[in-house]
């Protein structure tokens, strides 16, 4: 069965974006994700599924961004949650 | 009937704030000289010099004609940074054959995007960037294990498995959006794809196919080179904002002397090249 024209790209989130002092990781992935839900018009309790891209560690101080972390402080609980990458 | 109706993938880093660097050895490496991600991928386009017949000439032609984008998208960090052939020779080795402006950026920032049905699609703010097809080939573990250091990368069967499933060839993709972490890595992509022969893309990066005005825009945003580094999210983003026609200044079409976009071809690469995703976009 192809995948072919079954879906599409609905939203895309941007952030302040190149040298950014001061904040954590996280909070980057958070604004991101707030901005994509906007950009598509959905709330973010239509969000069924998160998928965290690629990993790395984090910097001095911070916990690692997982996509557990990421959903919990948008205040959603999808059914599906993953850590992927290419 | 699927887990999810709205997916949401996210990538984001304090990179450049928070200092992460990229240049550890693994194993054995550092013996040979062999620092980190650019030491790898320098070797693979050391072996291509010799192999195509291609290098730093080649090379200025995407790092410029990336640049040139970065000079329509204000949120480039290369933004109001123009750089020429002399001041792209003129820059330091980072690890020959690489130099700076063929290397990727760091960056703090993040990007995300939301997958659904065409269908759901229909009712939502904007208008979508349809899947056409997608292909994944992973093809080698490290590229020290590799047979042969030039590929076929992944890029060859992950873009096969795309165009089949989108019913298209090469001739018809109207730009790309290609995972640039170094120059090289955007020439044997395109390369592997079959856009142009081995050896021959000196010849076709040359008179700035790929620039504003160009007959095959690549990385409009500016790209890893010279936007910002959010990995495969840079190209893919990119891709669904052009398709969208939503790029402002520097939108594909009349505003850039290039062609109103129908297909858009957006990849990522992993590791030393050696995983790879191909998404092939249409306009709704």
């Amino acid at each position: 069965m192809s995948l072919k024209d079954k879906y599409a790209i609905v939203g895309i989130g941007y952030t302040p974006q190149g040298r950014v002092p001061g904040r954590t990781a996280l909070s980057f992935s958070l604004e991101a994700c707030v901005n994509a839900i906007s950009d598509a018009g959905l709330k973010k309790e239509d969000i069924d599924g998160l998928i965290s891209y690629r990993y790395f560690q984090p910097g001095q101080g911070e916990l690692p961004i997982t996509p557990y972390r990421i959903a919990s402080r948008l205040g959603i609980a999808p059914n599906y949650l993953s850590q992927d990458g290419n | 009937m699927g887990l999810c109706k709205y997916v949401i993938v996210v990538y984001a880093d304090n990179a450049l704030s928070s200092g992460r660097r990229f240049d550890y050895a693994e194993g054995d490496n550092a013996v040979f000289g062999n620092f980190g991600l650019a030491g790898n991928y320098a070797m693979a386009a050391q072996r291509a010099m010799h192999t195509f017949d291609t290098g730093p000439d080649t090379w200025k032609e995407i790092a410029i004609a990336q640049r040139k984008w970065a000079q329509l998208n204000p949120r480039a960090m290369m933004y109001n940074k123009p750089m020429d052939s002399e001041s792209y020779y003129q820059s330091r080795w980072v690890t020959e054959p690489f130099r700076l402006p063929d290397c990727c950026l760091l960056s703090d920032g993040g990007r995300a995007y939301i997958v659904t049905t065409v269908e759901r699609a229909r009712d939502l703010k904007n208008p979508p960037a349809v899947i056409m097809g997608m292909g994944q080939h992973n093809p080698s573990s490290y590229i020290q294990q590799s047979t042969h250091f030039t590929g076929s990368t992944g890029a060859k069967k992950a873009g096969q498995i795309a165009f089949d499933m989108a019913g298209i060839n090469v001739d018809d993709v109207d730009a790309c959006q290609i995972y640039d972490c170094f120059t090289y890595t955007v020439e044997i992509t395109l390369q592997d794809y079959g856009f142009f022969g081995p050896g021959e893309g000196e010849a076709w990066f040359k008179d700035g196919k790929t620039a504003p005005g160009g007959s095959l825009p690549v990385n409009t945003s500016g790209g890893l080179l010279s936007e910002a580094y959010f990995m495969g999210l840079t190209p893919l983003c990119e891709g669904v904002m052009q398709i969208t026609g939503r790029c402002g200044d520097r939108q594909l079409g009349p505003k850039t002397n290039t062609k109103e976009p129908e297909i858009i071809l957006c990849n990522d690469n992993g590791g030393v090249l050696q995983t790879h995703t191909a998404i092939v976009l249409r306009r709704f």
